[in-house]
């Protein structure tokens, strides 16, 4: 929508050229959302008890919790594992760098559901990681690493991955090679180059591939229903759960609909933190 | 014998097959302004890099007050640079830019704060302390980056070709700039630059790089009267090379024959020589008398006038000689000959005896 906007605004006489897309969003995208959001607040009677009921339960507290520990959870351990792999990425050489890229794109459009069932028998109790664990001696009986928040943890970090490396890569590969050595000239060590340097010129790239790994950690279903088990349940699966198994239409809306705006808002906040850095 | 201030002994690196400095050795003074100058690829700025710590040589030693600094990381040489590229933090403020090496070294506020407002009065941009990079001019962002590198007190200032990328008026401003700098605070400066009018105005000493290898070390003065190769002769100043054969030889003089049969007598030869080898008599253009009648046998050769272009405070008249080879003799605003003279006529060029030299062509 963001891009259509700038497009109007660089030329009104493309309008109509845009309105085949404009239509197919308004019809599939504008018109459900507003209908749902309408559901939440009439269904099953006016008003909004659906979002008293639902900000204002435990219960229901428990799964915002859990949607937003997690979310956060995932944004920050990909964000430390991505930032060294971007950064190799930046100062590699062009063949395996673009080796490097193949493996991250290649696990990135391999199907979910693959990755994920892979992942439950990996994390099993007599699967790899245990037998691992257990033959190095680091753990004597196998740990429970599925149907909890860990298992929920692990396999979503791997699927957001490329998506915080990207973003990063990009931001890291436009500073120049050069500021890292006036900064070591200066006196500077590695840990403060990092800190005081590299880290702040890289943060436009932390924070747009942390908000989409965000974002898209809020909404995510598949990982969590099928490495976290009914006991931990998110967002997601909680809307998933109110239409279809409960045809609770107007409790799922207003789900949706909460999720929707924290979207938003998070959005509006990185444009304002960092657009005009980026821009600059 | 003294302990020379910093010593680049027998600095040697190699890539792979490629040599890209080999047994540079060189000592430099305290507060000398010292200039690496050659073509790109000649091994200057691989010796800068050595020298930063950003490279390891594959032999030699660097030695600053007698201690080698090879096993010094860069952060702790206390080594000041400036770069080819403008390399201030670009998310950094002008004042913080400066203030960076005094903070990485956790000094005082009240310390970090007097040493930014002078290192910035050095470079004249008194008030410019909270304007970001990115809204200044290239020159001034040099000028930061020159105030970065000396606002901690560096024994030895790097310099490598940090006014390449701006426009010539700049470029000369700066060069003022940087000798009152180095007047005024009495660092010692090592510069790299590929521009021997740079190295010339800047410098109190040239090394002369070529093919990773110092041609010639002198003062400038030295450089430009007594160039010891063929390579420093045509890198510093414009010659006129006169191809010829060696006639005679007697130590380290020597006369010339030219293809046309004139002879040149008793020059000074480089590079050794054997009678009949091939090489080459250097005439600097504002040493070459042009005259109608010949001089004295042996510093004198007919030409025949080719182009004559006035450009202001001299006349450059463009000659050849009677073997077709071409070159131009400068003559000042004033001169007898200007306006008397034209295309085709058959004049004579003589030299003093002692600004001709020859070299032989190995």
């Amino acid at each position: 929508m963001v891009t259509i906007a700038t497009t109007q605004r660089r030329r009104r006489s493309g309008l109509g050229m845009a309105m085949p897309a404009i239509l197919l969003l308004l019809a599939f995208f504008v018109v459900p959302v507003v209908m749902l959001l309408t559901r939440s607040v009439t269904d099953p009677e006016p008003g909004l008890h659906n979002y008293a009921a639902l900000l204002g339960s435990p219960t229901y507290g428990r799964i915002f919790f859990n949607t937003f520990f997690v979310s956060g959870l995932v944004t920050l351990i990909t964000a430390l594992i991505a930032f060294p792999i971007a950064w190799a990425l930046a100062i590699m050489p062009r063949l395996p760098a673009g080796i490097l890229f193949a493996v991250i794109l290649l696990s990135m459009w391999t199907n979910l559901l693959t990755r994920t069932y892979a992942w439950m028998v990996m994390l099993q109790q007599t699967g790899i990681i245990n037998r691992m664990l257990q033959s190095i001696g680091l753990i004597d009986t196998p740990i429970q690493l599925t149907n909890n928040l860990i298992g929920v943890t692990i396999g979503m970090v791997y699927i957001m991955l490329p998506f915080m490396i990207l973003p990063l890569y990009g931001v890291i590969r436009k500073i120049d090679p050069a500021i890292l050595q006036a900064a070591a000239l200066c006196g500077a060590s590695r840990m403060q180059a990092l800190v005081r340097v590299l880290l702040p010129l890289a943060a436009p790239g932390i924070a747009s591939g942390g908000l989409m790994v965000f974002v898209m950690s809020l909404g995510y279903y598949v990982t969590p229903s099928l490495l976290g088990g009914t006991a931990n349940m998110m967002l997601a699966e909680f809307i998933v759960q109110q239409v279809q198994s409960l045809l609770n239409w107007g409790m799922g809306g207003a789900a949706a609909f909460v999720l929707l705006v924290v979207t938003l808002a998070l959005y509006a906040l990185q444009l304002r933190l960092f657009e005009p850095r980026e821009t600059r | 014998m003294t302990t020379p201030y910093l010593h680049i002994d027998g600095i040697r690196k190699v890539y792979g097959e490629v040599v890209a400095t080999d047994h540079v050795e060189l000592t430099i003074g305290e507060s000398e302004f010292l200039t690496f100058l050659g073509p790109s690829g000649s091994g200057k700025s691989t010796t800068l890099y050595i020298l930063a710590g950003f490279q390891d040589p594959t032999a030699g030693d660097i030695r600053l007050r007698g201690q080698s600094i090879l096993r010094i990381p860069s952060h702790k040489r206390q080594i000041g640079m400036v770069f080819q590229r403008y390399t201030l933090f670009p998310h950094l403020s002008v004042g913080e830019n400066v203030a960076f090496p005094l903070r990485v070294r956790r000094m005082g506020r009240a310390e970090i704060e007097e040493k930014v407002r002078n290192a910035l009065a050095l470079v004249r941009l008194s008030g410019f302390e909270d304007r970001m990079p990115s809204a200044m001019s290239g020159g001034q962002q040099q000028r930061v980056a020159l105030a970065r590198a000396l606002v901690y007190d560096p024994p030895v200032l790097l310099m490598d070709e940090p006014l390449s990328a701006l426009d010539k008026k700049l470029r000369e401003e700066i060069q003022l700039e940087i000798r009152r700098i180095h007047q005024e605070t009495g660092v010692t400066i090592l510069y790299v630059t590929h521009d021997q009018d740079e190295a010339l105005r800047l410098s109190d000493r040239i090394a002369v790089f070529n093919r990773g290898r110092i041609e010639q070390v002198g003062t400038g003065a030295e450089l430009y009267a007594g160039p010891a190769t063929r390579f420093v002769a045509d890198f510093i100043g414009d010659s006129a090379f006169l191809a010829g054969r060696l006639a005679t030889v007697s130590g380290n003089r020597a006369s010339l024959r030219f293809p046309d049969g004139t002879v040149a007598t008793d020059v000074p030869v480089h590079g050794g020589g054997t009678v009949d080898q091939e090489a080459e008599l250097m005439l600097r253009p504002e040493r070459i008398e042009l005259t109608r009648e010949p001089g004295p046998e042996g510093t004198t050769l007919p030409v025949t006038v080719q182009d004559i272009t006035f450009l202001g405070n001299n006349t450059t008249v463009v000659l050849r000689t009677g073997w077709q080879q071409e070159l131009s003799a400068r003559l000042s605003f004033g001169h007898p000959l200007v306006g008397g003279i034209g295309r085709g006529d058959n004049l004579h060029i003589r030299w003093q005896p002692d600004v001709a030299q020859a070299f032989a062509t190995p």
